[in-house]
């Protein structure tokens, strides 16, 4: 079942590439220059609700690798 | 001028309706180098008063707790049990940025953070590699905590009587992560990325507060309880997917995860943004949130009383079939003159637990409707396969970030 789960995610990577055939060149990047045009564009709220999840629902994870404290409560 | 320095603050209210309030003040200052370096140091103080779900049932009669602390709190006769508490937690992160050469970045990150019962010691390190004319961003990280656990009064045993002595002293556990993403330009207003993550938690991972109802098997009604029992191994995967579209004014974000442990939680979760610009100085972004889980294997509503318990057990609602939605907005806005962006945030979460045949009572001849009817038949005016232990929750967030 695992497996099955990998490879979904795999097949999603390997859509990523297949769908990079256009090219967005450096003169068309005005809009994603842009803060606001970043995945986690307010990174300070996006810490405050990574800690209210962790602590109040049974799973956690997403866009980093670390983080801390008991959420016992 | 490029700037310097920047320094991001925020200041968190949160409130749960009947049960816990959190004042949280953080700060970050970061040090901006020549050439993309940068090094950061983060501050975060948690003060935590209120009152936590103890995992029993309601009993139909009032019930006074007093915590390992000495503090007490009196239920009602249809209230779940909660416990008191207060804790007050301090962290601290070091973060440092750097550029190797054009297309590579490397990040290493550290923190502790101390509570009264925990206390957690952690790194990670994240590379990104731009690819393909910058069209491409692959991500691959990896963190390790090394935390300790000393419940207040001592560790319970596990699924024995909760009046049975603790033992005092630490408790080790280890968390170690590790993340593989790729992110992808789609157009001149699309990015999208996926980044998938697995954790192995191992030690102690049973919450030392939290206890299970006994069940009298003929009148349905909690008659005595015992401390819950998890396994010492977790082993947690996810993917993520999200995608930031710039439409003609405004910027959707949309991010769906799915999770998947080897304790049976499976969840999915839906997160939806839209900022909109007011004007050239302040902007609107609402927010909706979807989550829902599936129970762990060895959740239970409670337990029989009387035949052999199980290997483990836990009442804690955050392992049970929770559902939780989210709604609020944030403004942002520049202060004429100033520099810097304030923002001011709302929410409202509402989060609940469903499910009529919920509860798996392991190796207890009680089935979950029997367990429900014995919460109601001790008060519960929600209703079976409503949200008999539901939570209403309100939070304000404010941040302001400025560099110089």
């Amino acid at each position: 079942m695992n497996t099955r789960r990998w490879l979904l995610a795999a097949l999603l990577l390997a859509g990523l590439g297949i769908s990079g055939c256009a090219t967005v060149h450096p003169w068309d990047r005005d809009l994603l220059a842009k803060k606001s045009m970043r995945f986690v564009p307010l990174p300070h709220e996006t810490a405050v609700d990574d800690h209210i999840y962790f602590s109040k629902e049974g799973s956690t994870g997403g866009m980093d690798a670390a983080g801390g404290g008991c959420g016992c409560n | 001028m490029t700037p310097r320095w920047q320094l991001e603050t925020t200041g968190l209210i949160y409130g749960e309706e009947s049960r816990a309030t959190v004042v949280e003040p953080v700060g970050r200052l970061t040090r901006l180098f020549e050439n993309g370096r940068a090094l950061s140091l983060g501050l975060t103080l948690d003060a935590i008063t209120g009152a936590s779900p103890t995992g029993a049932l309601p009993t139909g009669q009032v019930v006074t707790t007093t915590s390992a602390s000495g503090h007490t709190t009196t239920s009602s006769a249809d209230a779940t049990p909660t416990h008191p508490f207060q804790d007050f937690r301090g962290a601290v992160d070091l973060g440092w940025e750097e550029p190797l050469g054009t297309l590579v970045n490397a990040t290493t990150s550290a923190h502790y953070s101390q509570e009264k019962d925990y206390a957690s010691l952690g790194g990670g390190l994240k590379t990104s590699v731009d690819l393909l004319n910058r069209r491409f961003t692959l991500t691959v990280g990896g963190g390790v905590n090394r935390d300790r656990v000393f419940p207040v009064g001592g560790t319970a045993q596990g699924l024995a009587s909760d009046t049975a002595a603790r033992i005092p002293g630490d408790n080790p556990k280890q968390v170690v992560t590790g993340l593989v993403g790729l992110s992808h330009v789609m157009s001149r207003r699309w990015l999208m990325g996926v980044t998938a993550s697995q954790a192995r938690e191992t030690g102690y991972l049973t919450d030392p507060y939290k206890v299970i109802s006994l069940v009298d098997p003929v009148t349905q009604l909690p008659v005595a309880q015992v401390t819950e029992k998890r396994p010492s191994e977790r082993k947690r995967a996810d993917v993520l997917g999200s995608s930031v579209y710039h439409l003609e004014h405004d910027i959707l974000y949309v991010n769906y995860r799915y999770y998947w442990d080897d304790w049976g939680v499976r969840s999915h979760t839906v997160d939806v943004k839209v900022r909109h610009d007011l004007s050239e100085t302040s902007w609107l972004q609402p927010h909706v949130r979807l989550y829902g889980q599936s129970p762990a294997q060895f959740y239970v509503f409670g337990l029989t009383h009387g035949p052999p318990l199980p290997e483990f057990a836990s009442a804690d609602e955050r392992l049970g079939p929770l559902r939780t939605a989210t709604v609020g907005a944030t403004y942002g806005f520049h202060v004429p003159g100033s520099p810097g962006e304030f923002t001011v945030r709302g929410e409202y979460i509402l989060q609940w637990l469903v499910g009529q045949s919920a509860p798996q009572a392991a190796n207890t001849t009680v089935g979950g409707n029997g367990l429900r009817g014995a919460a109601q038949a001790a008060g519960d005016d929600q209703g079976g396969g409503g949200r008999p232990f539901g939570t209403n929750i309100g939070s304000l967030l404010i941040g302001y970030t400025v560099a110089f």
